[in-house]
């Protein structure tokens, strides 16, 4: 064991734990950075009891405690890591720019200022959030946790995530993290501070565990979410799990619209945050010959520099040099058949250190319902195809996020109406565009709140 | 009778030279009028003579594995002739049976006599009261391990309460991804213990480590547990050991914990070597010079180092039987045999199913 690796312990309800049994957290150079205890089942299930046992701090108290975390988080040293550090290990582990930690990790602090807010954006209008307010005199309905103890397999690709599960320890769950093995200092770090700042040991607890005890979590828990393939989200779709599975973001430029107007934007869209996000565009749908918008996509993103992730300026994501060749070889094989504008020969490009930038790849398809139109993967890899009114709405179904380039009315009644659209963009919005307080996919209250009618004297 | 060797009845506190036992032993399994119907139709096939050609334990890998041919063979063809017509026989017994057909062995009582007098040490030197009664939460018929306990209950002046569990369908339901329905199963192994741990003085518990994970989530008999139990034994399957720091530390912290690993075709079980702290490998020392353990390279059938982990191969050598080089499912870290102990062969550590590897493939997608 080197004795310069950072310590990651499980944080559980009788405090910070270091199992024998620790798995090494590697850069994306492959060099150790961190040894990350995994406990196992047993541990899993008396944390587990323990959150169910565990009473939940008053409103108010988890108000000011969650702002208290949010301050630490950002201030403090945690786990001997001041907040530089912390962005900096993050970015050389997860690969992810640096610039797009800065911003992730700024979400995240804001969401614990304004998560009690937020969250309570999903109550129905015709509920309050407390029985003790004058409406339930009168019969109303109040605003109440449909369990207690709510679980999160983390998702390890960015830090951004992590500002989720926050609204629920806001809604007054008590909260059970698992998190990434590729990335866990995020919850870590925000896990630890949450505790400091007042949260019981008790109430919110970080369990890295392999894939045995993983289950146990979610078995033992009331409500959970998870981030995974679609093959995760077939297993959890109407469960008491919420799946989190792949965006599949589009963007529309209809007839009407000039793609030339908003070409900054679709860029944007496509590589904001190293291509690593959900909301990222995959797929790019254009009324008329797609060459040209494919052309000019691709020239715009050769332009990105290969960058190590720790630095200022990079914008794409790193990867270990094997990873980013297994991805680079699905995407030859699956990209058969369409036109490469971007890409084609190879997306990785090797920083010498074992690390591989993932570079941006631009294929343009020859219709709109192409199978690879949904290949969703982790970097600025996009879809070019054409649409005409004609194809309908059929190739924009499934979209997280759908940015439409639009004022068609009816068009417009048609994808707000169309259940697998998450979210809708009208004009020049880029996909990743999120504030707190609008849904994300759905609020986490539609799924974790029900109402209750209280009437008294 | 008169004609077998006392090397085969050696007194258990004595050491005999163990090369000289074994050349009695196989005198004995390979003379017509002792030896098992079973090795004398195969003993023309060896290519080899074992009365001459094998002089010592280093020897015994000349012998084929014939393991497998105990899944058809006749069970009473595996008796030495010398026990007569009579044989005292326990019962006969089937292996896991994961793996296929069912091998089957015959336990006779001479040999349990011996098995249960040194095991019996073996739990003195852990500590385990005699004369307190045991909940033997384990396989009954076909297996050997439920019958065993009993006896050795008896042996140390208790009572033996039993639930029977059976390992088979178990394994069938987890293999057809019916987890609700294992998960079902075991607990109505809990609710049957339950009912004994509410009523009864036990003294001792044995069972798998998923049904103590199961005991230790039920608070009321978590606590039972916790007032009544002395010892508790698992075996069946592995435990890390992060789980048994938590449970000598957190869940049963009266209790002593220690592990026991047995196979049926070596007629028997050891427990864990006394005296093990929570950071060391959970290494067991066999019966020896009747039950033998070697660590191999599972490609090159060589031994591996110490502290190398390798294939288990075990023989078992004694007057009811002789099964030489049957190799185990299971893998193991070799150690050497305790200090100042007598013993031939290796002692095994951390015990577990062949290691499986994670196949990574690219999953579409961001997370």
């Amino acid at each position: 064991m080197d004795a310069g690796l950072i310590t990651l312990d499980a944080l559980g309800p009788s405090g910070p734990f270091r199992a024998r049994k620790r798995m090494t957290v590697t850069d994306v150079a492959g060099a150790p950075v961190a040894e990350l205890s995994l406990v196992p089942k047993l541990f899993v299930t008396r944390a587990m009891d323990a959150l169910r046992k565990a009473r939940t701090l008053p409103a108010a108290e988890r108000t000011a405690a969650l702002a208290r975390a949010g301050r630490i988080f950002a201030e403090e040293t945690v786990d001997g890591l001041d907040f530089e550090e912390y962005q900096r290990t993050v970015a050389r582990v997860s690969g992810v720019p640096m610039g797009v930690v800065r911003a992730a990790t700024a979400a995240i602090i804001e969401a614990t200022e304004v998560a009690p807010v937020a969250a309570y954006q999903a109550r129905p209008v015709g509920a309050v959030d407390d029985w003790r307010a004058e409406e339930t005199r009168r019969g109303s309905a109040v605003w109440t946790r449909k369990g207690d103890v709510f679980a999160v397999h983390a998702a390890g690709n960015h830090p951004g995530p992590h500002s989720l599960w926050v609204e629920a320890l806001a809604m007054g769950y008590r909260v059970a993290v698992r998190p990434s093995r590729r990335e866990p200092f995020t919850p870590h770090r925000l896990i630890s501070a949450l505790r400091a700042a007042g949260f019981g040991t008790d109430q919110v607890v970080l369990l890295p565990t392999d894939y045995d005890a993983a289950d146990e979590i979610l078995r033992s828990a009331d409500y959970g979410l998870v981030y995974g393939g679609d093959e995760v989200v077939r297993k959890y779709e109407g469960t008491r799990v919420l799946p989190q599975g792949p965006g599949r973001s589009k963007m529309l430029v209809p007839a009407g619209a000039d793609w030339r107007d908003h070409l900054d934007t679709i860029v944007d869209s496509i590589a904001h945050q190293g291509g690593v996000a959900c909301i990222n565009a995959t797929t790019v749908l254009v009324e008329g010959d797609p060459a040209p918008l494919a052309q000019a996509i691709a020239e715009r993103l050769a332009t990105i520099p290969s960058l190590p992730p720790e630095d200022e300026k990079a914008v794409l994501a790193v990867q270990p040099a094997e990873g980013a060749r297994k991805l680079e070889a699905f995407l030859l094989a699956r990209a058969a058949g369409t036109t490469a504008h971007l890409g084609g020969d190879g997306i990785v490009e090797e920083l010498g250190d074992g690390s591989a930038v993932l570079r941006p790849a631009v294929h343009q398809l020859d219709r709109p319902d192409a199978e690879q139109a949904g290949i969703e993967l982790p970097f600025p890899c996009v879809w070019v195809a054409p649409w005409s009114p004609a194809d309908g709405i059929g190739p924009l179904r499934n979209s997280l996020v759908l940015t439409a380039f639009t004022d068609d009315e009816a068009l417009i009644d048609e994808l707000l109406a169309e259940p697998t659209i998450s979210n809708l963009y009208l004009g020049d919005h880029p996909t990743y565009w999120i504030r707190p307080g609008v849904p994300h996919d759905s609020y986490l209250g539609e799924f974790l709140m029900r109402t209750k009618t209280v009437i008294r004297d | 009778m008169s004609t077998v060797d006392p090397l085969l009845e050696f007194p258990l506190d004595t050491q005999p030279d163990p090369d000289e036992f074994l050349r009695a032993a196989l005198r004995w399994h390979f003379s017509p009028e002792t030896g098992s119907p079973f090795w004398l139709e195969r003993a023309g096939t060896l290519g080899f003579d074992p009365l001459t050609d094998i002089g010592g334990f280093a020897d015994l890998g000349r012998f084929p594995n014939l393991a497998n041919e105990l899944r058809d063979v006749r069970a009473e063809d595996l008796i030495p002739r010398g026990y007569g017509d009579r044989p005292d026989v326990v019962g006969v017994y089937e292996s896991g049976g994961t793996t296929g057909a069912p091998k089957r062995i015959v336990l006779l009582q001479e040999w349990l006599d011996r098995l249960l007098a040194w095991s019996s040490g073996q739990l003195d030197r852990h500590g385990v009261p005699q004369g307190v009664n045991w909940l033997v939460v384990a396989p009954t018929g076909p297996h050997m391990v439920g019958d065993v306990i009993k006896r050795q209950t008896a042996y140390r002046g208790g009572l033996a309460f039993t639930v029977d569990l059976d390992p088979r369908w178990v394994k069938k339901l987890i293999a057809d991804g019916k987890t609700a329905e294992a998960g079902a199963y075991a607990e109505h192994i809990v609710d049957q213990v339950a009912f004994l741990l509410q009523t009864q003085d036990i003294g001792v518990l044995m069972c798998t480590p998923p049904v103590l994970e199961r005991l230790a989530r039920r608070d009321d008999l978590a606590k039972l547990i916790d007032e009544k139990v002395k010892a508790i034994n698992w075996v069946g399957t592995q435990m890390d050991a992060d789980t048994r720091y938590l449970y000598r530390t957190e869940v049963f912290p009266k209790a002593h914990l220690y592990s026991g690993y047995g196979s049926t075709m070596i007629l028997g079980n050891a427990s864990e070597r006394p005296g093990l702290t929570d950071d060391d490998p959970c290494v067991y020392d066999p019966f020896a010079p009747h039950m033998v353990f070697d660590v191999v390279d599972p490609g090159t059938r060589e031994t591996v180092a110490y502290g190398e982990r390798g294939q288990v191969v075990m023989h078992h050598v004694s007057k009811s039987l002789f099964m030489p080089n049957n190799l185990e499912r299971d893998y193991a870290t070799r150690v050497p045999g305790p200090e100042g102990v007598w013993q031939i062969g290796d002692s095994v550590a951390d015990i577990a199913p062949v290691q499986e590897f994670d196949n990574e493939t690219v999953i579409e997608g961001v997370y």
